[in-house]
């Protein structure tokens, strides 16, 4: 991962892009949000610990779901493709309502969804969900974890509180990477 | 609030949407044997620089219409100082400049200083003038740093919108006061003397609001006549405005805000004054506006997921503008979205708007008596069937009550077709109306004096016609959308118009008017509705990345129209087909470079206009090229330097400017500062 944070000299670059566009030189590129971010929720899964009743059968699959909005395109699905975790695969879908959301192990709230999960967060306590949002409010409305961008690094807040509101153990090792906040 | 039936197909559609720009990047990083991210441990992934490319959530990719979104990010990236100038980049928009301060935009053909079959709003607040249903586009302020998107739909909308969303529906979203918290400050100047500068602040209002409050000033120089002369069109503006946003409870958001506009513009004109003719006159005129607008809207979700929303809003203008123009406008609307088992969404709303209007005695024009109150009366319902998982059919209409023509109704049919998760086809059909306006029942214009063999003076006066029937437009349309490859998307539409009752002129016997004295034979005509018109053509939009950090987005649309007037009475049509361009085409490049380095480049090309009908001379194509870049030099502060129209030092877009005497657009230069704290 050193490569990516390679300096580029932007003035050489321009000359790059003119002369061979296609050149595969971007190493040292700034990366997509939403891949950086489809990263972590894959990490999370090594990072967090479910109450069994909401893991299902050892062969369930783990699903990482997104809330009404998929911002993520094709780079979730790929993040994932082929993974397994425990002998479980891990799987994407996207979800409507709390219903099925109750069903995912990690449901991830758009910015754009942060409505429509505030609207359902109190139907969803207790049920084993790792809720992580991207919105400056996620946290005080129950979500577990926020990405928050900093300086165009991609950060994580987490909120002890909701954690034990979801009977969620999180890694003393997350935390220590974190902002935790207690409320 | 109808932006929110824009929304609202977005939620279901958005993993689509999405993929067409995002995953650009994605395949572009697996080409260039980029490691696997999800192999990065925690710290790893804390300490990759992150790009946040424009999500377009907004990309509606299964929405069954011609839809195109301005985002945030391509509004920075656009160096543009007014909305106009960001329109440009909406394929099928077609924009043309004036003078400084007036603007001819339209879609889909029949532009014009005073085109009218378009609907534009701001947050949802219609901001079409019903004296002659269109826009004054100069009394339109909102700070661009504001613009959260600004979504076009190009083609007929009257089924959600209503009367006037003939060939397009313009919204304008601001941000909520959420996303623009925190102090900004903004500064620019140019090379023809403008200036810009904006100062905000956005804060908590206890522990469920946000607010933000802002001023803003600018001002735009003068440029030359297309007569040579020095013209007289610089203006300047100041506006101050507020957005409150709450969360009153989970289930509960209210969002306030309001503003007020004040500008002074001043125009060149050519016009004959009622009260000494018969004599033509060139003059330098003012223009004074003051606008002020307050609205509040309240939306409710349901625990069982449906919504509704109740929206209120007063605006208000007054227009000094050759006569005192005055128009204050009451809304309210109420809108209510559910599901109905599995297989249907429903949308259903009414509106009820009241509008005051007068106007006094102007140079050439006389509305009626200078005074109208006017109300309209909507209801819409609008149904999303899922037939199977991959094929929806929405049907819906609008039925409507105005004072011009009484009971309107606007229906219409969209099917999707998604065959595989990339690709969506879509057809639509609808009906659409053009409501008359004042103008068109009560105006009393002297449009030329004419000298006459026998020595006198005669007048050219066109009237209003109080039977005049409402615009009709039937549509047909199909569209196409694609992720040709993970890099690479492309959107086509086309289109196939047909307009009944076009507005036309038609010329009646002449007669004898005695005042003001010595007397003129008026040569009338009489508004009347004896057009039609065949409209066809396409708009091509495509996105492509060639790398994660390079966007290039080409554009292109085509326009053909076959026009007619009934009967051999001499009538004319009112929107002369030769104010649109054929062709239009535009491509755009965003660079997104290392430590915080931006540059942009876009050239349109823009058809020649022909000599049409009425008062047109032709206008030569011309490509206009911006360039911008733009430097981020701390998360703070970022610094830019735009270009616009670049390739020539000058060139004309539109002639047809009915009195106003146009200008040239010229080369310009603008360096900005943005601070935000």
């Amino acid at each position: 991962m050193a490569l990516l944070k390679l300096p580029i000299n932007a003035g050489r670059l321009a000359v790059l892009v003119f002369t061979a566009p296609l050149v595969q030189s971007g190493s040292g590129q700034p990366v997509p949000e939403y891949e950086v971010k489809a990263a972590y929720l894959f990490n999370f899964v090594k990072f967090v610990a479910w109450p069994p009743e909401s893991l299902g059968s050892p062969s369930d699959p783990l699903s990482i779901c997104t809330l009404s909005d998929n911002p993520f395109g094709d780079a979730l699905e790929a993040a994932l493709a082929g993974k397994t975790f425990s002998g479980r695969p891990i799987v994407s879908r996207q979800v409507n309502g709390a219903a099925q959301a109750r069903a995912c192990q990690i449901l991830f709230v758009s910015a754009a969804a942060e409505r429509s999960f505030r609207a359902m967060a109190s139907d969803l306590k207790g049920a084993g969900v790792l809720a992580v949002g991207e919105s400056e409010g996620f946290l005080s409305e129950g979500g577990v974890i926020n990405f928050k961008l900093d300086s165009g690094h991609v950060r994580l807040q987490v909120n002890i509180k909701a954690a034990e509101g979801q009977r969620l153990h999180i890694s003393a090792k997350l935390l220590s990477l974190a902002d935790v906040v207690k409320k | 609030m109808n932006q929110l039936t824009l929304q609202r197909p977005r939620k279901t559609i958005v993993a689509m949407a999405v993929a067409l720009s995002l995953q650009g990047s994605n395949r572009a990083m697996a080409d260039m044997g980029q490691p696997d991210l999800t192999s990065a441990s925690l710290e790893e992934l804390m300490n990759i620089q992150v790009t946040s490319v424009s999500k377009k959530p907004e990309a509606l990719s299964q929405a069954g219409a011609s839809v195109f979104v301005i985002t945030a990010e391509d509004i920075r990236h656009s160096g543009a100082a007014n909305i106009p100038d960001l329109l440009r980049m909406v394929p099928g928009v077609d924009v043309a400049r004036i003078d400084a301060n007036t603007w001819a935009i339209s879609i889909r053909g029949f532009n014009s200083r005073y085109a009218q079959k378009l609907l534009v709003m701001i947050d949802g607040r219609t901001v079409y003038s019903p004296g002659f249903s269109g826009v004054y586009w100069d009394q339109q302020g909102v700070p661009l740093e504001d613009i959260d998107r600004i979504e076009v739909i190009r083609g007929p909308g009257g089924t959600i919108w209503g009367a006037n969303a003939v060939n397009g529906v313009i919204n304008i979203i601001t941000r909520t006061a959420a996303d623009t918290q925190g102090g900004l400050l903004t500064a620019g100047t140019g090379s023809e003397e403008s200036a810009e500068s904006l100062v905000q602040y956005g804060g908590k209002a206890g522990s469920k609001g946000q607010y933000r409050v802002f001023g803003r000033y600018f001002k735009v120089e003068s440029s030359p006549l297309v007569t040579g002369e020095n013209g007289f069109d610089g203006w300047h503006g100041t506006q101050g405005g507020f957005r409150s946003d709450w969360d009153l409870s989970p289930r509960d958001t209210l969002t306030v805000q309001g503003n007020l506009f004040g500008t002074s513009e001043g125009q060149t004109i050519t016009t004959l004054f009622r009260n000494n003719l018969p004599e033509l006159y060139t003059l330098n005129d003012k223009i004074a506006v003051a606008t002020g607008n307050v609205m509040g809207v309240w939306k409710h979700t349901f625990s069982n997921g449906s919504d509704a929303t109740v929206q209120a809003y007063y605006d208000r203008f007054r227009r000094w503008d050759q006569a005192l123009d005055i128009l204050h406008t009451g809304d309210l609307d109420f809108q209510y979205h559910f599901h109905a088992g599995a297989h249907h969404e429903i949308v259903t709303g009414t509106t009820y708007r009241i509008t005051d209007h007068s106007y006094t005695q102007g140079y050439e024009m006389v509305f009626g008596s200078g005074h109208r109150v006017d109300t309209l009366v909507s209801t819409f319902f609008q149904d999303q069937i899922l037939l199977t998982r991959k094929l929806s059919l929405t049907l819906g209409s609008k039925f409507e009550h105005n004072d011009y023509t009484g009971f309107e109704y606007e229906p219409s049919a969209q099917l999707v077709w998604t065959p595989a998760r990339h690709q969506t086809v879509w057809a639509s059909a609808s009906r659409a109306i053009r409501q008359p306006s004042w103008l068109d029942i009560s105006s009393d214009l002297v449009a030329a004096s004419v000298p006459l063999p026998d020595g006198s003076v005669g007048l050219v006066k066109i009237f209003g016609n109080p039977q005049v029937q409402a615009e009709e437009l039937r549509d047909l349309e199909i569209g196409y959308r694609s992720q040709l490859l993970k890099n690479l998307s492309f959107d086509i539409t086309g289109f196939n118009s047909y307009y009944r009752n076009l507005e036309t002129y038609a010329p009646a016997a002449p007669f004898f008017q005695p005042l003001p004295l010595p007397g003129y034979l008026v040569l009338p005509s009489y508004y009347g509705n004896l057009g039609r018109a065949h409209d066809y053509g396409i708009d091509f939009s495509a996105s492509w990345d060639p790398a994660p950090w390079w966007r290039l987005s080409p554009g292109f649309s085509m326009l053909h129209m076959d026009t007619a007037v009934a009967g051999s009475s001499g009538a004319q049509l009112v929107s002369s087909p030769g104010n649109s361009p054929k062709y239009q085409a535009q491509i755009r490049s965003q660079f997104n470079f290392p430590k915080g380095w931006e540059w942009d480049t876009s050239a349109y090309y823009v058809s020649a206009l022909g000599s049409g009908i009425v008062n047109t001379a032709p206008v030569p194509s011309y490509t206009r090229l911006d360039t911008r870049v733009g430097w981020s030099a701390t998360e703070h502060v970022q610094f830019s330097v735009a270009g616009q129209n670049l390739l020539t030092p000058r060139h004309i877009e539109f002639l047809d400017g009915y009195q106003v005497v146009p200008t040239y657009v010229e080369r310009n230069v603008v360096g900005r500062i943005t601070w935000r704290f």
